[in-house]
């Protein structure tokens, strides 16, 4: 299971962090990673100035905005083909 | 045993009536709690003004240690007269309750005190006097933890008088209404919303007289603690979260950074829940051991607006809409614990500041979160709760 953890700390959820979720819930089972993927929220992973930062297991994502979430479940995805 | 009295208040007016004839005060003093309804003559500007002054009177008098013969004597000998009726008019409840739970319930021509305790209307012991020849009640009582006390205007009792029903809603039936009410484990303050409900619906929706009702509530005192946001000194995370963890009662916290700090000083783990999400209020989360964490500055900023918005609508208390125990936002929440479920609320306020929030997303109220908890604390003190603030 792959831990992606969105930020809703007060910066995070200012700069738009449900609007990330939401666009997560939307795209993953279009990219057929329901099974895969476990989608969490987070409180203030630290990167406030950077918001919207998403954790995706130890890698941190900053200035995150919905349109760059496909681009995240992408590169998921590949490595997950990868390591297969 | 120390108990808490809350009180909590809603009106009818009359069908086209801008102002209410009824009118409720209540006063909180160092060690007892005072509410004063008043129903003045007829409807309109002149029953409010006299209803106000009575109320105005009697809880300004009381609070001053007068006793209650003076206070009749001096509204008997204040309000105006009405030149029609040639009489000075205004009916009155007085109601004190302390800290120990001694109770005296003073009534003149009001309908008769509903005493609720168990599940079951109680009749108090009572004995009359008269004070310039107004006739009035006296009750004596020790009021226990449980008990609900409503007082409530004739437009209650005679709602839907001649409509919907015919002999109108009568004391016995609002009487049972309160007990199956209460039966069913609702807040005094969502009974007094019921109750005000329920009259208006009898009512068509156009009252015919100006209907009061005045719930209150006596409970053990419960204390809730909310820590707000880091320590300006790190080195005493530990501390602060040692003395959260060490209070009595119910425990929140607000801010994420905040809530980090608490559960690293508790070996515990976040779980944050995305089942549901709300816009504008960030989600909460859970630590074990906290009764509710939040996010900081947004969900304090949107509980202040909801208080705010609840005073500017009945003016001096907080009955809850009801709808709020649903809400699921940590806003709602919040506003939920600290009106409904706390009587003493003690603020841990950090002053520590977020860069980025100074910089980039708060500029100007970054620093503001002891402004906002000092305007909350204000308004749940105006509504009668006992409130503490210390800054670290
Ligand atoms: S609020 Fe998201 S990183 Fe601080």
């Amino acid at each position: 299971m792959i831990e992606i953890t969105v930020c809703v700390g007060s910066s995070c959820y200012l700069k738009g962090a449900y609007e990330v979720i939401k666009e997560f819930e939307r795209l993953i089972p279009l990219y057929g990673l329901g099974d895969q993927v476990e989608l969490k929220a987070g409180f203030c992973l630290g990167r406030c100035a950077e918001a919207v930062t998403v954790k995706i297991e130890d890698k941190y994502f900053t200035s995150i905005a919905p349109k760059d979430v496909a681009a995240l479940l992408e590169s998921i995805k590949k490595n997950i083909l990868k390591e297969d | 045993m120390k108990v808490f009295t809350e009180v909590f208040a809603r009106s009818l007016n009359k069908r086209g009536e801008e102002l209410c004839g009824d009118s409720v005060e209540v006063v909180q003093s160092e060690d007892s709690i005072i509410a004063v309804m008043a129903d003045g003559l007829g409807s309109g500007v002149k029953a409010n003004i006299l209803s106000t002054l009575t109320t105005r009177i009697a809880s300004t008098m009381i609070r001053n240690k007068a006793s209650i013969e003076e206070v009749v004597k001096t509204i008997a000998n204040t309000l105006p007269v009405c030149r029609i009726r040639k009489i000075a008019y205004s009916t009155f409840s007085i109601l004190e309750i302390n800290d120990e739970g001694e109770g005296r319930l003073f009534e003149f021509d009001n309908p008769p005190v509903i005493y609720i305790r168990s599940g079951k209307v109680l009749e108090l012991p009572r004995r009359e006097f008269r004070v310039e020849d107004k006739k009035i009640l006296e009750y004596n009582f020790k009021a226990l933890a449980g008990d609900k006390i409503f007082i409530v205007s004739d437009g209650v009792i005679h709602a839907g008088v001649g409509g919907l029903l015919n002999l109108g809603w009568q004391w016995s039936n609002v009487a049972n209404y309160l007990e199956r009410v209460e039966k069913r484990g609702y807040y005094v303050s969502e009974m007094v919303e019921r109750l005000i409900e329920t009259c208006n619906h009898l009512y068509r929706g156009e009252p015919g007289d100006d209907a009061t009702v005045v719930g209150v509530g006596v409970r053990e005192s419960e204390l809730t603690t909310v820590l707000v946001g880091p320590p300006e000194d790190k080195s005493k995370d530990a501390e602060v979260v040692k003395k959260l963890i060490a209070s009595k009662g119910k425990k929140v916290v607000c801010g994420g950074t905040t809530a980090n700090i608490v559960a690293r000083e508790m070996g515990k783990e976040i779980i944050t829940k995305l089942d549901y999400m709300d816009p504008a209020v960030p989600p909460t989360a859970c630590i074990e051991g906290i009764d509710l964490v939040t996010e900081g500055l947004i969900t304090l900023t949107k509980c202040l607006e909801m208080l705010r918005n609840m005073v500017n609508m009945y003016n001096f208390t907080l009955p809850l809409p009801k709808e709020i125990r649903k809400e699921k936002d940590g806003a709602s929440k919040l506003v939920d614990l600290l009106v409904n479920r706390s009587t003493h609320i003690s603020f841990m306020v950090g002053r520590a500041v977020n860069p980025a929030h100074r910089d980039v997303y708060f500029p100007g109220v970054a620093g503001d979160k002891v402004r906002i908890v000092e305007e909350i604390a204000q308004i749940l003190k105006k509504c009668g709760k006992r409130v503490y603030i210390e800054l670290y």
